[in-house]
């Protein structure tokens, strides 16, 4: 039903220095072709940075998230962003969940990991099922911060840690930019992306076979 | 054994023999499935399959040793290990050096949490994990503790309670695992449960995680939680005092494994929190929200809940917290200048019913503050709307004295409307209700509200039946808030309804000491003679006397009650004696009726003497299953008459007897009265009653009720018999007077554990006393009980017996009749077994004693042919009972296709004629068992009379049928309620009598407006095809006699025994702003049934408005006291005019009128 977000077993675990996380993102961007490789990378990621017991467990306790790096953290943000064109990774989800005054229900239906429920004679959401009603495409149908998925399992206080992170702090100054954006030049910014969409189409095709 | 399991494996590995491997193997094994973690099972297959499958024997599979848990003790997901002892837990909790400095912090509130180990074991914990990290992320500490086995009991104890300080180490416990602490889904203990609840004395809520449902199967279902979920994990945990019945964990159809529901979890968390906090706050800085109700919307109406003096009662609450420590600034020095103080607005504000505004709330904010506006805009538009509004903000209306707040809860809102009132589904709350809870959890920022007494609208608002999702309004409205709730002890049904979908922490109030009805003006004159008559009627002058009875009578308006014969008639000495027995078997019906008297005021138990009527009546019942045997038995085997027997020939009206129970009545009330004037001070108080009961006890000749019998004719009773029962009488005469309603709210403001008590009626159930208990109701599975269904029977075949009589000696073909919640519990399920009775069939219950299959009982046996039905279940008893109503289907479809003659099973005839004219199959055709839609209750014809918002009796009958339409399929039970109007119309349309159940007697017919909202009579006249109305019952069977009564006949006796009763209006206008509303609501509820039934007399209206308004001095204590009810009451007098249902002469109407417009000028004048 949700993103599994675990290290298997077998998995050995992270004991490097924080600086050299580059070389496990390195492994990962490598994957970004593959989102769901990469989406599932993050997570492990995260487990990993999270320290030792996390990995043991399998999963990241919500206080845990304080021993990850500040750099670490924005340097898995910055691929995402970099690789997804600003519309996938953390400090994407932060904006959207703060523009939902920090409800995660709103924020789970804009970034669609909540569907309507059709057959509900009031209106009402449920989780996605994991893995099936994710989508890990480049597509314009995806919506914005969809990706990275964090586990909703063990409710938000993960989530809320993770996008509370002093690796996204910087974020709230740029709300002001980013309405001046959206008010300002709404056409321009459009048209970048249609060029982008057409690459990306060429690039990453999606491919689930390995 | 488990020991030896453990050690076992160690000593076997070192010995040779493949037989002691096989053993160790065995061992092993055992120690691997008992530890049940994934891991555990993998390396268990790993050893058998290396050890015993020929072909890997030479692989040398390895495997580890099988990691071994706790039984029980203290989990954490980020321990090292689990704990079984607290201190070292929290040693390890100090290091964490992932928690941050509030967590560490000393002021942390502390919260238990019980859970399942086997969820720990397996990994299917994540929903565990949840709460965790939600409590610790809000900087509350939390002790996990679990257990194996189903007793937590012993658990609880051990890692909650410091060893040494013998005090809790937590603030509030949840539990995760929705089980009854002791017992889980089998068989519980609730009193070991409820000890060492006592022992903690803290908050205790049990929250239920999903077992039967997919969290989407559950967020489409109207009924919410599962049936079978409801009734092993949110009524059996209530029993033990667990609040809170809050869904947290859903299940993922895919893996079935928990997961939580993120903003569940959120509610629980803070509502645990704030729990804690409670217990944590001084009461210097604690904030506390009184909501006090309006019903029906008018000023008059300000304050009003079932037999309780609300604003004295506040009064009294709020003296006692000022000193206690709370910060009651300004209180006033009296009750009636609260009442002032709430009710008038000083500045006038424009479109304001004149009460306090104590807050403006603009749009603006009210959006802020309320997340779920939106969704009220479906009903109610944009906000602010013009309900609690003055066009631009949203007003909060109500006063604050200190911490303390004392707002009016708003009221539904379409009340006045009748379109709205005809919606099968019940309307959103209004902004104005919304912005009201918005304001008291977020401005005024209450850390408990309390609402006063039985009840407000919050809990009946639209949403699941049990198992509040985010989109349900109770849920919504409640928001973060502690709940407390003084309810009434009567009323453990809509109690229930209270707790399970506003998460209240209900405290018991008593009902106001019953009296007897007595006697007064014709009706006192006739005993008069009565008695004359019974020493004289060999005189000569017999037949004089008798003259004045009749013509006394008929002034009394009891001609329709007795067959009286005409004036100046020769008749014999029979059957003189015939008719002034039965004169006198009515009269002394009147009389000994219980009414409560007055209002009750909370902190205020009535005195000794006031208990005297309510302990004659529990002395009225035999009770053999704790061997003791009622005083009127005990009085009557003195003279070697059997009480079953006096009784049925007092009802027939045969003289000797009617005398013989009133000297019995009259004895016991004496022996009681004696008793009671013993054990009390001077002052009337029941100072030392134990120790006042072992001296009065066992001196034989001494003991007072001996000494009082010594001088009648029963000085014969059988002491044993009487000791027995006057010791039992003792004990709950030391209940009735127990004050521990104001104990028991602070006890909850404090956070502290409130007892939890069953609900009911005292009389039948002295265990609902002392009030101030946690009110809950009962195992909904434990009924119909046997003993329940024994008296059903007598019920049935009386009224059957009545039915005959009147209709040339035919059985009815259909019975409509109405299943009540609160009954239910009463009576363990008596009317629920009326109806098996009526249909023939019996409940069989299993080893654990629940009720869950019924066999049909052989025409044979019965008697007679089987009666159909139409069972129209309230809102509440289909929240309580769903799973019997499943049952009562499944009784009804199988007493339709039992292969029977027409002419013996008139359900199997009907459904075949249904089933041909609506082309279904039988199955469906018959269903009989009908309630509102889910989440929706009553047919609102109550509101559309209490307002007086509506047109003719044809748009009420419409109301019930679109209402109450709503059928139950036991062939779809996931469904819910399902609309099935043709078949209800047609079923409807069969019947021949109409029928309910009066449970208590301190409610009858004209004290609430349930009882006509549900009766039928009028819309099965003009369903039936002759057009003919059928007969109308209620059974009484709250006296030891059960009687049934046509319906007429018992709005006669309650007209007489209250509204025209001196004893009873002068009780309750001695509450003053209270007991003229109290008046009003009596009259208003009459034309409820004159407009549901037409089984209202004339006379009755009469007699109120020569009682109400033609005595001068009455009308102006009425108008001056509360003019606002008093306008009302002329109002209700005028309709009854207009709509038909009283006669009078032009000189009372244009009176009434006048009356009118000088109140009006007086309410304009006193506002002004």
């Amino acid at each position: 039903m949700y993103p599994k977000g675990g290290l298997e077993k077998g998995d050995p675990p992270y004991r490097g220095e924080p600086t050299l996380i580059w070389a496990h993102v390195k492994r990962a961007s490598k994957f970004l072709i593959l989102l769901t490789g990469t989406d599932e990378e993050t997570r492990r990621l995260i487990i990993v940075l999270a320290g030792e017991a996390a990995q043991k467990r399998g999963y990241v306790f919500f206080s845990e998230v304080k021993f990850i790096q500040e750099s670490d953290l924005k340097t898995i943000d910055e691929l995402w962003k970099q690789y997804s064109d600003n519309k996938f990774g953390y400090s994407v989800q932060k904006k959207i969940w703060e523009k939902s005054d920090r409800d995660f229900t709103k924020f789970f239906i804009k970034v669609g990991w909540m569907k309507k429920l059709e057959a509900s004679e009031v209106e009402q959401f449920n989780y996605r099922s994991f893995p099936t009603e994710f989508i890990w495409e480049m597509d314009e149908n995806t919506p914005e911060g969809h990706l990275p998925l964090t586990n909703a399992l063990r409710g938000t206080q993960l989530l809320t840690c993770i996008l509370t992170h002093p690796a996204f702090h910087g974020n709230e100054e740029e709300k002001g930019e980013e309405k001046g954006e959206e008010n300002g030049v709404p056409e321009g910014k459009g048209k970048k992306n249609e060029g982008l969409k057409g690459l990306r189409n060429r690039i990453f095709k999606t491919d689930y076979s390995f | 054994m488990l020991k030896l399991v453990r050690t076992l494996p160690k000593v076997l590995k070192y010995l040779p023999s493949d037989k002691a491997q096989d053993a160790r193997m065995y061992i092993l094994s055992l120690q691997f499935w008992l530890g049940g973690s994934p891991d555990n099972l993998v390396n268990f297959l790993k050893m058998i399959s290396g050890s015993y499958v020929p072909t890997l024997k030479g692989m040398k599979i390895e495997y580890s040793d099988p990691v071994l848990y706790l039984d029980s003790g203290i989990w954490h997901p980020l321990a090292p290990c689990m704990y079984d002892d607290v201190k070292e837990y929290l040693n390890w909790y100090g290091t964490r050096r992932d928690a941050n400095e509030k967590l560490k912090s000393k002021n942390a509130p502390i919260i238990g949490l019980v859970l399942q180990r086997s969820h720990i074991v397996t990994g299917d914990e994540s929903h565990y994990v949840a709460v965790i990290m939600e409590l610790e992320a809000r900087g509350a500490k939390v002790i996990p503790i679990f257990a194996g086995g189903l007793d937590f009991s012993g658990p609880v104890e051990r890692f909650f309670i410091d060893p040494v300080t013998k005090k809790s180490m937590v603030n509030s416990v949840v539990s995760l695992t929705g089980f009854a602490l002791v017992g889980g889904p089998a068989r519980q203990d609730h009193p070991r449960a409820v000890e060492a609840l006592m022992k903690l004395d803290v908050p205790y809520i049990v929250a239920v995680p999903l077992v039967f449902q997919t969290t989407e199967e559950w967020l489409n279902s109207t009924l919410g939680l599962h049936p079978i979920q409801v009734a092993l994990q949110v009524a059996l945990p209530e029993l033990d005092g667990g609040m809170e019945p809050i869904i947290f964990a859903g299940r993922d159809p895919r893996t079935g494994k928990s997961h939580a529901l993120h903003k569940r979890v959120e509610q629980l968390c803070t509502r645990a929190i704030n729990w804690a906090e409670l217990k944590k706050k001084s009461k210097t800085e604690k904030k506390v929200a009184i909501t006090v109700f309006s019903f029906p919307p008018d000023k008059g109406n300000v304050g009003t809940a079932a037999y309780l003096n609300v604003f004295a009662s506040i009064f009294s609450v709020l003296k006692d917290l000022k000193n206690d420590g709370y910060n009651v600034e300004g209180l006033p020095e009296t009750s009636e200048a609260l009442i002032e103080d709430i009710l008038h607005d000083k500045e006038a504000q424009f479109n304001s019913p004149n009460l306090n505004v104590a807050y403006k709330m603009s749009v603006r904010e009210y959006q802020r503050l309320t997340p779920y506006a939106t969704a009220l805009e479906e009903n109610w538009g944009k906000p602010p709307g013009n309900l609690n509004s003055d066009g631009e903000n949203l007003m909060v209306y109500g006063k604050q004295y200190g911490n303390v707040f004392i707002g009016v809860q708003p009221t539904f809102g379409y009340e006045g409307d009748p379109m709205r009132l005809l919606f099968s589904k019940s309307a959103s709350p209004h902004h104005g209700f919304a912005a009201y809870y918005s304001f008291v959890e977020k401005i005024f920022g209450a850390d408990a509200v309390l609402h006063f007494g039985t009840h407000g609208s919050l809990e009946f608002m639209p949403g699941k039946q049990v198992g509040m999702s985010d989109a349900c309004y109770p849920d919504s409205l409640i928001g973060n808030i502690p709940n407390v709730y003084y309810y009434a002890a009567n009323n453990p049904s809509e109690a229930t309804i209270a707790k399970r979908r506003s998460y209240a922490n209900t405290i018991s109030y008593l009902t106001p000491p019953a009296e007897n009805a007595g006697l007064y003006k014709g009706l006192k004159q006739l005993s008069e003679l009565i008695s004359s008559y019974q020493s004289l009627k060999d005189s000569g002058r017999g037949p004089q006397i008798v003259n004045s009875i009749i013509s006394t009578a008929r002034q009394c308006n009891l001609d329709k009650d007795v067959d009286l014969p005409e004036e100046g008639e020769e008749i014999s000495a029979k059957e003189r004696d015939l008719v002034v027995g039965k004169v006198y078997s009515k009269i002394m019906e009147i009389e000994s009726r219980l009414l409560p008297c007055g209002l009750h005021v909370i902190g205020e138990p009535p005195s000794a003497m006031e208990a005297v009527a309510t302990l004659v009546n529990i002395a009225a019942l035999n009770r053999p299953e704790e061997g003791i045997s009622s005083l009127p038995a005990i009085l009557a085997e003195t003279l070697g008459r059997d009480i079953e027997d006096v009784y049925r020939g007092s009802d027939k009206g045969i003289l000797r007897d009617v005398e013989l129970l009133r000297q019995i009545t009259e004895a016991s009330r004496g022996a009681v009265t004696a008793f009671v004037e013993r054990s009390t001070n001077k002052k009337g108080q029941v100072v030392d009653v134990s120790d006042k009961l072992t001296s009065i006890f066992g001196f034989g000749i001494n003991e007072p009720w001996i000494q009082y019998l010594s001088n009648t004719k029963f000085y014969r009773s059988d002491r044993e018999k009487l000791r027995v029962l006057f010791q039992f009488l003792g004990e709950c005469l030391k209940l009735i007077v127990a004050d521990n309603e104001l104990g028991s709210l602070k006890q909850a403001l404090e956070g502290k554990y409130v007892e939890p008590g069953p609900g009911g009626d005292p009389i039948r159930n002295p265990k609902v006393l002392p009030t101030g208990k946690n009110i809950h109701a009962l195992d909904p599975q434990a009924i119909p009980t046997t003993a329940a269904l024994q008296s059903a029977k007598v019920v049935v075949d009386r009224l059957l017996e009545r039915q005959k009589a009147d209709n040339g000696g035919k059985y009815p073909e259909t019975v409509a009749l109405v299943l009540w919640g609160t009954d239910n519990i009463k009576t363990y399920g008596e009317s629920l077994a009326q109806v098996m009775w009526m249909i023939g069939v019996r409940p069989v219950a299993d080893t654990f004693g629940r009720v869950n299959r019924v066999e049909p009982v052989s025409l044979e046996e019965l008697g007679r042919p089987r009666i159909d039905v139409v069972v129209n279940c309230s809102g509440v008893f289909r929240d309580l009972f769903i799973n019997q109503m499943n049952l009562l289907d499944r009784a009804v479809k199988l007493v339709a296709e039992l292969d029977e003659p027409e002419d013996q099973n008139y359900v199997r005839k009907h459904a075949l004629e249904q089933a041909k004219a609506l082309n279904v199959d039988v199955r469906e055709a018959a269903s009989r068992v009908f309630s509102n839609a889910s989440g929706s209750y009553s047919s609102n014809i109550n509101l559309a009379v209490e307002n007086s918002s509506w047109n003719d009796e044809k748009q009420l009958q419409e109301m019930y049928l679109s209402r109450k339409s709503f059928a139950f399929d036991s062939d779809a039970p996931g469904v819910g309620m399902m609309e099935k109007k043709k078949i209800f119309e047609m079923a409807l349309s069969t019947a021949d009598a109409t029928f309910q159940n009066l449970d208590s007697s301190e409610i009858s017919l004209t004290d609430v407006s349930h009882y006509f909202d549900s009766d039928p009579t009028n819309l099965v006249q003009s369903l039936r095809k002759d057009g003919k109305k059928p007969s109308a019952y209620i059974a009484d069977t709250t006296t030891a006699n059960a009687q049934v009564r046509t319906l007429s006949e018992t709005v006669r006796l309650d007209a007489r025994t209250k509204l025209l009763n001196p004893k009873w209006y002068e009780g309750m206008l001695s509450s003053g702003y209270e007991g003229v509303r109290e008046i009003e609501k009596r009259l208003t509820n009459t034309v409820g049934w004159s407009a549901t039934s037409g089984q209202v007399d004339n006379w009755v209206y009469e007699e109120a408005n020569t009682t109400f308004i033609q005595d001068e001095a009455m009308l102006n204590r009425l108008m001056n006291t509360n003019p606002n009810s008093f306008r009302k009451l002329i109002q209700t007098f005028l309709e009854a005019n207009g709509r038909g249902y009283w006669e009078t002469s032009a000189d009372n109407i244009e009176r009434l009128r006048q009356l009118y417009s000088e109140v009006e000028d007086k309410i304009e004048g006193i506002d002004r």
